[in-house]
C-alpha cells in the first residue's frame, strides 16, 4: 500500500468538519442504548439491539451515512476542488492511489462503526448472553459493510460531482423505501447483504431477528459488489479528464 | 539546514520532447482545438491566446489530462494519454489555486519527492523549496499562504524531481514582480541546462520576457508559431512601423517616398515614421540612402515588432 497517499487521506479525512460531526453522531446509539437501559423497558434487550438500536438506528443509517461522508470525501472533494491533479501527475498506476484512499475510508468508517456497534450493544445488552452474540454479529457485518459502502461509494465520487447527493438517495429512497416495497430489490442492498451477515454469525433464533437474504448469498454479493466498485474506479481513474474551463 | 545539492544533468532523449500531431478536441458540437500540428524541444514555449482560444484545452493534453478526439500528442515518444509513466519526466504546475490547505509546504513538496519514488525525498524537497526561494515558510500550512506563495509551492512540488518538461498552466498569477523575476531567472535557467518549459500566460509582457518562441491559439487554430519577431516579419500583408532619429528626417521622408518598399511616412516634429510591406527591402535600401543623401541616422526602430502588436494582429486577422 501507498503510505504517503494512505496518511495524506487519513489526515485529508480527520481534518474534515463532516468527520467530526460523524463522530459526534456517534453519540447517538450510546445514548439511545443508556436510555434503553434506564428505563427498563418490556422488550428483549437482545431483540431491541438487532432489531432497533443495531439493524435500524447503526446499519441502516449510521454505517451508510459514515461511509458516504467518508467515501466522497477521500478522493471526490480532491477531484472537486483540483488538489487531485497533484496525486495523478505522478509516474504511479491509478490502483496505487486508489486502494489506499478505499483502504483509509472503510478502515476509518469502520473504526468509527465497530466502536459504536460494540459500546452501544454492551450498554443496551448488559451481559445477557443472546445480546453478546448478536453483538458478535453486527460487528462482523459492520466490519463487512464498511469495506462494501466505502469502495461503493468512492466510485460514485469518480464518476460524478454529485456523488453525496446520490448517495443519499441510494441509502435514503432505495434501501430504505424501495427494497421494502419490492422485495425482489434485497438482492441490491448493501444494508440488506450487511444484516444477512449479522444474522448468519450471531445465530440467534428467528424470534430475535431474522436477515431477509440468505448468508452466504449476501457474502457472495458482498465481494462481487467491492470488486466491481473498485475495478471500475480504477478505471475511470485511468481515464480522468480534467474539467475543461478553458 | 545543509545547501541543496546541484539538480542533475538532464538525460538525453529525442529531439522533440514534445510532438503534437493534427490534434483536435472536440466537446459535442463546440470545436476547443481544431487540426493543431507542432513540435517543441529544449527551451522556453509561450502559450498565448485569448480566453477561450484552447490554450488550457491544449496544455491539459500536453500533460495527458485530456484525451484528444483526433490526432495524437507524444511525450519524449510516448503517448501522453493515459500513460502515467510519463510524470517521472513531467512536470505539470496547474492553473487552479487550490493546494492541500492542512500540508506545510515542507509536506507538500515532500509528498511529491516520495510519490515520485525518488531515493532522497528529504534532499529533493529542500532543492526545490530553495530553487522557489520559499524556505522561509516551508514550515506553515499552505492554507495561510497567499495567492504568489501558492505558486511557488506549486512549482516546487513541479520540478522535485528535476523533470525533462514542465508544462505550467498561468504560472505567474499571483507572483509579486520580484517573485516574478526570480521565477523568470529559474525557468531559463532551467532551459539553458536542456528542458522543455511550456507555459501559458494572458500577460503578453510576461511572454515577450520570457519565451523564445511563442505558439498563438486563436478559435482553437495555431494562429502562429516560432520566434515572435520571425512571425512579425512573415507578415507581409500588414506594413511594418519604424521610427527613425536621422540628423534631417525631413531630407530623408523626401527620399525615402519614392523607394518602393515604403507605404508611408510621416513626419512629425523630431519624429519620422516610416511604414514598409517589406521588412527586408527596406532595412537594406535605409542606410545607403540615407548615406547618399547626407543623413545621419542615429535610431531605428521597429514600432510594431512587439509581442502584443503580433498577438493583436493575428487575433483580429
Amino acid at each position: 500500500m501507498n503510505m504517503p497517499i494512505a496518511w495524506l487521506t487519513l489526515r485529508q479525512l480527520l481534518g474534515a468538519k463532516r468527520t467530526l460531526l460523524l463522530v459526534a453522531a456517534a453519540l447517538l446509539p450510546i445514548t439511545l442504548a443508556i436510555v434503553f437501559r434506564l428505563t427498563d423497558p418490556d422488550v428483549e434487550p437482545a431483540r431491541f439491539i438487532a432489531q432497533t438500536l443495531l439493524g435500524r438506528l447503526v446499519v441502516g443509517t449510521m454505517l451508510p451515512l459514515a461511509a458516504l461522508v467518508v467515501g466522497t470525501a477521500a478522493l471526490g472533494s480532491e477531484i472537486e476542488d483540483g488538489t487531485a491533479v497533484y496525486l495523478l501527475s505522478k509516474p504511479l498506476p491509478r490502483r496505487v492511489i486508489l486502494l489506499p484512499k478505499l483502504a483509509v475510508c472503510a478502515g476509518l468508517t469502520l473504526a468509527m462503526m465497530l466502536v459504536v456497534t460494540v459500546v452501544a450493544g454492551a450498554i443496551a445488552a448488559g451481559g445477557e448472553e443472546d445480546g453478546a452474540a448478536v453483538i458478535l454479529g453486527f460487528a462482523v457485518a459492520v466490519a463487512a459493510g464498511s469495506v462494501v459502502y466505502s469502495a461503493l461509494f468512492v466510485l460514485l465520487s469518480v464518476y460524478t460531482t454529485r456523488a453525496f447527493i446520490s448517495g443519499l438517495l441510494y441509502v435514503f429512497l432505495w434501501e430504505q423505501v424501495v427494497t421494502r416495497i419490492f422485495t425482489g430489490t434485497r438482492i441490491l442492498s448493501v444494508r440488506q447483504y450487511t444484516i444477512a451477515v449479522a444474522d448468519g454469525v450471531a445465530h440467534v433464533s428467528s424470534s430475535v431477528f431474522d436477515g431477509n437474504l440468505d448468508t452466504w448469498k449476501a457474502v457472495v454479493m458482498m465481494v462481487v459488489v467491492t470488486i466491481a466498485a473498485t475495478y471500475f474506479a480504477i478505471r475511470r481513474l485511468e481515464r480522468f479528464e480534467i474539467g475543461e474551463t478553458a | 539546514m545543509p545547501a541543496p545539492p546541484p539538480p542533475t544533468a538532464v538525460p538525453a532523449g529525442p529531439a522533440a520532447a514534445i510532438e503534437v500531431a493534427k490534434v483536435s478536441k472536440w466537446y459535442g458540437n463546440v470545436v476547443a482545438v481544431n487540426d493543431i500540428s507542432f513540435t517543441l524541444g529544449a527551451g522556453i514555449t509561450g502559450l498565448l491566446g485569448p480566453n477561450g482560444a484552447g490554450k488550457s484545452t491544449m496544455l491539459h493534453m500536453l500533460s495527458g489530462f485530456l484525451r484528444p478526439s483526433a490526432g495524437s500528442v507524444r511525450v519524449l515518444g510516448q503517448s501522453a494519454w493515459k500513460n502515467p509513466a510519463i510524470y517521472a519526466q513531467v512536470g505539470l504546475v496547474p492553473e487552479r489555486e487550490a493546494v492541500y490547505p492542512f500540508l506545510t509546504g515542507w509536506e507538500f513538496v515532500r509528498l511529491s519527492a516520495r510519490l515520485q519514488g525518488l531515493p532522497d525525498a528529504d534532499a529533493a524537497a529542500r532543492r526545490a523549496i530553495a530553487e522557489v526561494d520559499l524556505a522561509s515558510a516551508q514550515d506553515r500550512p499552505t492554507g495561510g499562504y497567499s495567492k504568489g506563495m501558492k505558486q511557488r509551492v506549486k512549482i516546487a512540488a513541479a520540478i522535485v524531481h528535476d523533470p525533462r518538461i514542465l508544462v505550467l498552466d498561468e504560472p505567474f498569477n499571483g507572483a509579486d514582480p520580484r517573485q516574478r523575476l526570480h521565477m523568470m531567472a529559474m525557468l531559463r535557467r532551467m532551459a539553458a541546462e536542456g528542458r522543455t518549459i511550456v507555459f501559458s500566460s494572458h500577460i503578453l509582457e510576461e511572454v515577450e520576457r520570457l519565451a523564445e518562441d511563442v505558439l498563438v491559439i486563436v478559435s482553437g487554430r495555431l494562429a502562429a508559431s516560432g520566434d515572435f519577431r520571425e512571425i512579425r516579419r512573415l507578415m507581409i500583408d500588414r506594413p511594418h512601423t519604424f521610427n527613425v532619429r536621422s540628423s534631417d528626417n525631413r531630407r530623408l521622408a523626401a527620399v525615402l517616398v519614392g523607394v518602393p518598399a515604403v507605404t508611408g511616412v510621416d513626419l512629425e516634429d523630431t519624429r519620422l515614421s516610416v511604414r514598409s510591406s517589406d521588412f527586408g527591402a527596406l532595412t537594406r535600401a535605409l542606410a545607403p540612402l540615407a548615406r547618399e543623401a547626407g543623413v545621419s541616422l542615429f535610431e531605428v526602430l521597429p514600432a510594431d515588432e512587439s509581442l502584443e502588436s503580433v498577438f493583436s494582429y493575428l487575433v483580429k486577422r
